[in-house]
């Protein structure tokens, strides 16, 4: 048997779907798709609307492939950011009200530690570690804004906090989530 | 970053924001001009990406529809012919040096049904929704095998079918694979259909010369 080479990087991926290699783009939608619409799903909480969101993802893959930078920033931030923000933007649109979302359970907040799932992550840790220095509410809404797409005014009713307090919140956290990152 | 809220003291940073997903929608078209005006604040939203992506963790992967990647290379056009020749042959061998590992894993079935119905196959890579080749039952009782997309190679390069018997130590050569696919005898359950990477032709030496890049043993479902 011959020796195994590294499998290609994600970036290395992207790289050659910019280049125009359908192989290439197929093996990062085979390694990709399901995490992306995942997270699409879990936005939308639809399957026929996350399906779109995925699809549209993945054909910006193809179309802005050549617009990515592997010096600039992780390839699976680009990769999954795709597919939330096109999610985001549905929901946006629509109007979650709309689609009758509400009130939703997040899964993100069960078990005694949600956020555990990041310590096995190397960058994961460091998330982890900052987001408990914020306190247990602030957290909080970090999580379900970012992971279940919810917006201020969600998050107030979430909360039970007005959403000048919300909004007051959701600026100081990400400030120090930013600091604490940094150092 | 941008302006600040009355609300609050503090400024909004609008690339944070738009990266937690918390801006409404004109908030964030405002975020995507800027995205495509500044390449400084473009800079600071791939930088945010990069610190709230790992929260994507806690969310469960979901397998999308199998019918959405054949949506996505529509959307794509990548339906069309491929390109010429892009010189491909060492992100191949990579991928298929790849491919080999997941051969022995690969998910490959085929379905025997009494005749008229056909027999037919699906040979995918592990964790992929997407089959990469599929397998029918011919007019004349074989075996076509053919991808189920756009599979290119470099234009010096051909795929070339292998079957190998289980017990086997050596593949018997099925022939080249053409693009369209072919039709090949029928083979015995438990036998690993294999395809490597060959000069053009096929392999000038009745054996693989090249990677073989995907494979699967063929398996007879209960009726």
């Amino acid at each position: 048997m011959p020796a195994y080479a590294a499998p290609p990087t994600d970036a290395e991926l992207i790289a050659r779907c910019a280049a125009r290699d359908r192989a290439a783009f197929r093996l990062l939608y085979s390694q990709w798709s399901a995490r992306l619409h995942g997270v699409a799903m879990r936005i939308v909480r639809d399957p026929s609307l996350a399906a779109d969101a995925t699809h549209d993802a993945f054909v910006q893959v193809w179309q802005q492939a050549a617009r990515f930078d592997p010096s600039r920033g992780e390839a699976s931030s680009w990769l999954m950011s795709l597919a939330r923000y096109r999610a985001l933007d549905m929901v946006r649109r629509r109007g979650r009200e709309v689609l009758g979302h509400e009130p939703v359970e997040e899964e993100a907040d069960q078990g005694p530690d949600p956020l555990g799932a990041l310590l096995a992550l190397t960058d994961g840790g460091a998330l982890h570690r900052c987001l408990e220095t914020l306190s247990e509410e602030r957290r909080r809404l970090v999580v379900l804004a970012f992971v279940e797409g919810y917006s201020h005014s969600q998050l107030a009713a979430k909360l039970a906090v007005p959403i000048g307090t919300v909004k007051s919140w959701i600026r100081r956290s990400l400030t120090g989530l930013k600091e604490c990152l940094a150092s | 970053m941008s302006g600040s809220d009355p609300e609050t003291l503090e400024p909004i940073d609008l690339a944070a924001e738009y990266v937690l997903g918390t801006l409404d929608a004109a908030e964030a078209e405002a975020a995507r001009d800027r995205i495509a005006a500044s390449p400084g604040f473009a800079a600071e939203v791939r930088a945010w990406e990069d610190r709230l992506m790992p929260l994507t963790v806690l969310v469960a992967p979901v397998p999308p529809p199998e019918a959405l990647w054949a949506r996505v290379q529509a959307s794509c056009a990548l339906d069309s012919p491929a390109p010429a020749n892009e010189n491909r042959q060492g992100w191949w061998r990579g991928t298929a040096i790849a491919s080999l590992a997941l051969a022995a894993g690969l998910a490959a079935f085929i379905a025997l049904r009494p005749a008229p119905a056909p027999v037919f196959a699906v040979l995918a890579p592990i964790g992929s929704t997407a089959p990469v080749l599929v397998a029918f039952g011919g007019p004349h009782g074989g075996i076509v095998v053919r991808p189920s997309g756009a599979i290119h190679i470099a234009t010096d390069r051909d795929l070339e079918l292998w079957a190998l018997a289980a017990g086997a130590l050596r593949p018997e050569p099925l022939g080249v694979l053409p693009p369209a696919g072919r039709e090949i005898l029928p083979v015995a359950a438990g036998t690993q259909l294999l395809v490597s990477l060959e000069p053009k032709g096929g392999s000038p030496t009745g054996q693989p010369t090249g990677p073989v890049v995907y494979g699967g043993t063929l398996q007879r479902t209960n009726e």
